[in-house]
């Protein structure tokens, strides 16, 4: 107790020498006074008290120079009296009714035992949130043992009672007035006993949400079919079904200071490096924020490198690919509410590798890995080059390829430059408008589709038709990465490369792949430079980046072994530099 | 600072935009020159370009459209007649894409080392064109023959050139670098394929003659012309080109008929030919041997000359053997006694063998060079037969 109160005051007076230190002193006043008269309480719930004095002292020392100490110090005795709840039924209720601002979906019943109404009781809960079938279920069971106690001809206690309570499935005895509110808003049901300084809570939370699916945007042909969901319950189910192992743990944490959003770790104890593990830890633990709506949230606030377009987590909407992902010794992060599960660490060569490659014949996995290998580099590159040929290096084209783009481009009136940037830019608002209009105007788009980058466009004179096949092929191709993410950041920086090479001609290409090669260098993800195993390179680690060497022949260990359990703790070279900042929204 | 570094870039950027793409040229933007020809006039040149008009070779549409456009100006440098073109084109012309040029007879008589320094000083040219020397014709007269199948002629003749080189053993293409070490090695001489305009019934100077008639006038590379340093001197037939390609091992593939008693006529596929100059030093002076081996099969065999027999197989190498004999002493005897200058390279084989001895005899080298000892050795083995054995109507009976 007096620890607390000292620490206060030391806080107190290292801020002293500012000009709130009249409002300082009262403070400490309001606070002491304060403590004194909650004793009781403060030493039933003192493991409470630390969370609350901790908390408002960051806030304190965070805001210390904006906000008056003397409020927060009020606020904070407030928080400290009322955090648990009356013996007084009636006075609970009304607190409770006040808290909530009289929801229509709160439901507050009242019930006594015994005719003499000796022993009053009231059930809580909230009915959006409840599963109606389970709760008929409860009622019915109360009712049964009233009718036993009126059978019986006696009276019952409180004791009987609680102990009735604590025997029913799901149930737990709790206390203090933020958990109870806390309960109500998961979903369970709340009982509240006439003089009793405790409550009960019965786990009636609906279920209702989306079944397992089919994943939309990770589709395999051969594979697993089953996807994530927005449940976080039925995700972990999803995983541990895959990986049957005791060294799988889940780890689970409240993050949204107003959503309290359920962000689930999931990691192999001993394959995941500790140093990874409790980095994300420490991340997830420094996050500071309103609400968490999607993974997105996550990933933006616990990001490596902020300003890098690259994703440095793996989004995937599939279990097997996660279990594979966590079978490596990566960290699987689940966020209630979406179906897309973030894995890190996240290097560049996965977001170019299908969970389908493993499933089929090493050959063919790599022949098509290959040509996904290219196909990323087509899309990167092909409208840069093209501008850059066309415009600056006509020399460099064989003489009957240049007489061909030379009479295609008869008539056109752009230079290479806005031609290619109108119709890669006509895409680009034809793929947008493609995902957020109606599904029901689906096929409109694609007719008007195929006439602005089509056959009509080059017949209206405006652009070349080689142009037409070089935004074609770049299209394909950026359908061809795996990654939705990936191809996002691809995609802008294919229009970076595409300025560049319209000022610059090939040179200009060229600088803009140095800089990209530096900057793709340069990040992290979880402490793990993104290029890993390539640069730096590890022995035998790539024999699963562009080709995927027959399952055989991965040594155990190698950081992207998929499908196959590994003993080997240290996969990753060293986890460099710790994020020190805090993470604030 | 974030934001305002950002700023600072942004705006260091746009200089970068009002330049106007430096140096940056559309191809719409560009004549495209695919062939040059320089005619000789009173004190000067007549520098004719064939450029490519892109919209006739636009395949969607037939426009009757000449494929190609010739703009000619006159003057006395090679480089500033190319300039002053643009007055006469709506476009910058561009030359890195240039597949011939061709050299008027009187030009290459006078010289062309004048010329050859605007080609390899000029950035624009790349070195894998082709040169010709115009036979009969004019530079400009060959440039304005249209061709049917290809209808960029310059494009036509480089193609056609490069194929018959390979197939074909009287002609030879040459680059400019190989043609500037000719012109400036020692012991040895350029040559460059000659083009003429061969005999028709009309010439094919609008699509509408190319359309119409069948038997029209098309450029054709006819032989060789021999130089004395960068001068033309004279030209050699079919045969001596192809006695002269023999020598220097120039010849990759070819066909040639050797002829047996009356009828017979037998066509061999030339298959492979090495050819290999030995120098051997007599009585201080030098003698040249020259060793050619060949690898034919028979292509056809019209008479009655069973060739699938053992022993007129050795007939056939030795008749062979003959032929080619005969081609290469034509050309050296022609060379030797029209000419006089060293083409073949014995000067070079010399120099490279006995130095010291080159340097006494090279200042006289091409009068020398005459009566240069020279024996060729031929030695062939006509080895298949092709897919029948025996001539199909070799046996009849009467």
């Amino acid at each position: 107790m007096y620890n607390y109160i000292s620490k206060v005051i030391r806080y107190l007076n290292a801020n002293s020498h500012n000009n709130k230190a009249q409002n300082v002193n009262q403070a400490e006043v309001v606070l002491l006074s304060t403590l004194a008269k909650n004793l009781d309480n403060l030493v039933e719930h003192l493991g409470s008290i630390n969370a609350i004095i901790t908390r408002y002292l960051d806030m304190y020392l965070m805001l210390s120079t904006d906000s008056d100490p003397a409020n927060l110090l009020a606020d904070m005795g407030r928080n400290l009296a009322h955090q648990d709840i009356s013996m007084d039924i009636n006075e609970n209720i009304t607190r409770i009714k006040n808290t909530f601002g009289h929801n229509s979906d709160l439901d507050i019943r009242h019930s006594s035992f015994n005719d003499t109404k000796d022993i009053v009781y009231a059930s809580l809960y909230i009915g959006s949130l409840i599963d109606r079938g389970m709760l008929n279920d409860l009622s019915l069971a109360l009712i049964k043992f009233d009718q036993q106690c009126r059978d019986a001809k006696r009276s019952i206690t409180i004791d009987e009672l609680t102990g009735y309570f604590s025997g029913l499935t799901d149930s737990s005895e709790r206390s203090g007035y933020e958990t109870l509110c806390d309960d109500l808003l998961s979903g369970n049901t709340v009982f509240l006993i006439n003089g009793y300084s405790k409550f009960f809570t019965i786990a009636t939370p609906s279920y209702v949400g989306r079944s397992v699916e089919e994943p939309t945007s990770q589709t395999v042909i051969r594979g697993p079919k089953e996807g994530f969901t927005e449940k976080t319950i039925n995700n972990i189910l999803l995983i541990r079904k895959r990986i049957k192992h005791k060294d799988l743990r889940v780890e689970t944490l409240d993050i949204g200071s107003v959503t309290h959003t359920m962000v689930t770790l999931m990691y192999l104890h001993k394959t995941a490096p500790d140093k990874v593990v409790q980095e994300v830890r420490t991340r997830l633990g420094k996050i500071e924020i309103d609400g968490v709506l999607e993974g997105g949230y996550i990933e933006e606030l616990i990001k490596d490198d902020r300003y890098s377009i690259f994703p440095t987590f793996l989004s995937s909407e599939k279990p097997d690919s996660v279990s594979a992902a966590l079978l490596e010794g990566k960290v699987a992060i689940l966020v209630d509410g979406t179906p897309y599960v973030l894995t890190a660490p996240a290097l560049l060569v996965e977001f170019l590798q299908a969970s389908e490659d493993y499933y089929h014949h090493f050959i063919i996995s790599s022949m098509i890995r290959f040509t996904r290998f290219i196909a990323f580099f087509l899309t990167l590159l092909v409208p840069a080059v093209y501008v850059a040929v066309t415009s600056f290096h006509q020399e460099i084209l064989p003489t009957s390829l240049l007489v061909s783009i030379a009479s295609q481009r008869e008539g056109v009136p752009f230079p290479g430059l806005i031609e290619a940037l109108t119709m890669e830019f006509t895409f680009e608002i034809l793929r947008e408008a493609g995902i957020r209009m109606p599904r029901a105007i689906g096929p409109a788009i694609s007719i008007v589709g195929a006439l602005v980058i089509g056959q009509a466009a080059v017949e209206a004179g405006i652009i070349s038709a080689a142009m037409v096949i070089v935004v074609s092929i770049t299209a394909i191709s950026s359908f061809a990465i795996p990654n939705y993410e990936m191809s996002n950041a691809i995609r802008a920086v294919r229009f970076i490369l595409m300025f560049m090479a319209g000022v610059l001609g090939l040179y200009g290409v060229f600088m803009g792949l140095i800089i990209l090669t530096l900057q793709l260098c340069k990040i992290n993800s979880m402490g793990i430079p993104y290029m890993t195993p390539i640069a730096p390179r590890i022995k035998g680690g790539n024999k699963d980046t562009i080709f995927r060497f027959p399952l055989w022949q991965l040594k155990k260990g190698s950081p992207s072994r998929r499908g196959t359990h590994s003993s080997v703790k240290q996969q990753y070279p060293v986890v460099s530099k710790q994020k020190e900042e805090q993470v604030v929204r | 600072m974030k934001l305002k570094m950002l700023l600072g870039s942004f705006f260091l950027l746009f200089p970068v935009f009002l330049t106007g793409c430096w140096s940056s040229h559309e191809v719409n933007t560009l004549a495209i020159t695919v062939c040059i020809g320089i005619d000789k006039i009173e004190n000067g040149y007549r520098v004719t370009e064939q450029v490519i008009n892109p919209k006739a070779i636009a395949s969607k549409r037939s426009i009757n459209e000449s494929p190609i456009i010739l703009y000619t100006s006159e003057g006395q440098s090679i480089g500033e007649i190319i300039q002053s073109l643009t007055t006469q084109s709506s476009r910058r012309i561009y030359h890195s894409h240039l597949r011939m040029v061709i050299f008027g007879e009187e030009v290459a008589r006078d010289g062309i080392k004048d010329i050859l320094d605007y080609f390899m000083r000029e950035r624009e040219y790349r070195t894998d064109f082709y040169f010709a020397v115009a036979k009969g014709a004019s530079a400009k007269e060959v440039l304005s023959v249209l061709t049917p199948l290809e209808a960029i002629p310059g494009i036509s003749m480089y193609s056609s050139l490069e194929t018959s080189q390979n197939f074909w053993a009287p002609t030879k293409s040459i680059k400019i670098i190989e043609l500037i070490n000719l012109i400036t090695a020692e012991g040895k001489n350029l040559v460059l394929p000659s083009i003429e305009i061969s005999a028709g019934t009309a010439m094919p100077n609008s699509t509408e003659v190319l359309n119409k008639d069948t038997g029209i006038k098309k450029p054709i590379f006819t032989g060789l012309g021999v130089f004395r340093k960068d001068k033309l001197v004279g030209w050699l037939n079919e045969d001596e080109s192809k006695g002269y390609n023999y020598i220097t091992g120039n010849v990759k593939k070819t066909v040639g008929t050797i002829y047996y008693g009356n009828n017979d006529r037998i066509t061999i596929d030339v298959m492979k030919v090495k050819s290999d100059m030995e120098v051997y030093r007599v009585n201080d002076k030098p003698a040249i041997a020259v060793n050619i081996d060949m690898l034919g099969t028979i292509k056809t065999a019209v008479g009655t000359l069973d060739v699938s027999k053992e022993e007129n197989q050795s007939l056939l190498n030795k008749l062979s053997e003959d032929r080619v004999t005969y081609f290469c002493n034509k050309a050296i005897t022609t060379v030797r006694t029209e000419f006089k200058t060293d083409i073949f390279g014995f000067g070079e084989a010399i120099h490279k063998k006995y130095p010291e001895l080159w340097g006494t005899i090279k200042d006289n080298w091409n009068d020398d060079f005459v009566d240069l000892p020279v024996n060729i050795t031929v030695k062939s083995k006509v080895t298949q037969l092709g897919q029948i054995t025996t001539p199909l109507f070799g046996e009849e009976k009467e």
